[in-house]
């Protein structure tokens, strides 16, 4: 196998697994035909349309849902991240810890995934539900796994809520077990760790459910 | 109907191609204008399929990998002509009146002062 389709069939991914098993060879052929001698990478041009033709064929509550994701997981990796720095005064008033001394660019990344996980969910559960309208009722397990992800997914984010915040007079009042003094590194409590792993179930569950197509695959052969 | 699905249909005019021969074959008859990319040509193929204005008409494996061969549809055909026979009218609308355009516009009538 050459570097080029290596680096073809990696990006043929974009595209769910069930479309894959139809078109991916041809695809391939295709690719590999209109790729100049000697070239090793396949063109930003046709790495683009690859892209967002995957996108395209696992629709758009897919991609609704794995922004949510996403955002979640950005959330969940900052809970890692802030270990790496000393708990200070300028976070207790904050009520967010390490903020104070965090980057920039982590700080909009941390905003705009937490404005994502705030705003997606009411969009991604009604997209859900009315593609699973065109699911027959033999599908139950899905849509049982569907309605699950998104309570657990619910009380996971009322969890955050209570885990994921240090209070902001946490210091002074000695108080829960999950404060760190000032000045010596935060901690990850057990909580947020259950959080973290939950987001990465809940992720592959979503995944599960939505990798079957919307509409009954047209099929070319 | 957008330039490239026009282009795309166009190509089978003669006969059914596979994917690269269509990417070929559009390229040429839009005089280099429209370069498919691979992923824009089965997006497109797999809309036209789904509209009935193309199918499959040939299956063969090269190389180890299938490679599929697309043909026009009665349906697919006469779109084509519709679309074609819109932009020809639409064209009319200004090669008809070349000799005002030769001239450097419309003649108009003023009145006098």
């Amino acid at each position: 196998m050459t570097p080029l389709e290596r680096r073809c069939r990696w990006l043929l991914r974009a595209y769910p697994a069930w479309y894959r098993r139809d078109r991916a060879g041809e695809m391939l052929g295709t690719l590999l035909e209109a790729s100049g001698p000697g070239q090793s990478w396949p063109s930003l041009r046709d790495a683009r349309a690859l892209v967002t033709g995957g996108l395209r064929v696992r629709g758009w509550t897919w991609s609704l849902s794995m922004l949510w994701v996403a955002a979640g997981t950005v959330g969940t990796g900052y809970d890692f991240y802030i270990t790496t720095k000393p708990y200070t005064w300028a976070d207790v008033s904050l009520g967010i810890e390490g903020w104070s001394t965090d980057p920039e660019a982590v700080r909009i990344a941390v905003v705009l995934a937490t404005a994502a996980s705030l705003a997606l969910p009411i969009p991604a559960l009604i997209a859900g539900f009315i593609r699973l309208r065109g699911w027959r009722l033999r599908g139950w397990p899905r849509i049982a796994a569907w309605a699950g992800a998104w309570i657990a997914g619910f009380a996971l984010m009322y969890q955050a809520e209570i885990w994921g915040n240090y209070p902001a007079n946490c210091p002074a009042i000695g108080g829960p077990q999950n404060c760190p003094a000032i000045g010596s590194p935060a901690v990850v409590s057990w909580g947020e760790m259950g959080i973290c792993a939950a987001w990465l179930v809940l992720g592959a569950v979503l995944t599960w459910i939505l990798a079957v197509p919307a509409h009954p695959p047209r099929t070319w052969r | 109907m957008r330039e490239p699905t026009y282009f795309v249909l166009a190509s089978l005019l003669d006969g059914p191609l596979h994917g690269y021969a269509i990417i070929q074959r559009t390229e040429e008859l839009s005089g280099g204008r429209v370069r498919l990319a691979t992923g824009t040509l089965y997006t497109a193929l797999d809309r036209l399929a789904a509209e009935g204005h193309v199918e499959l008409v040939r299956e063969e494996i090269v190389n180890g990998r299938v490679r599929r061969s697309y043909g026009l549809t009665p349906h697919g055909a006469g779109a084509l002509r519709a679309e074609a026979a819109r932009m020809a009218e639409a064209a009319r609308l200004v090669t008809d009146r070349g000799r005002d355009l030769k001239a450097g516009g419309p003649t108009r009538k003023t009145s006098p002062a």
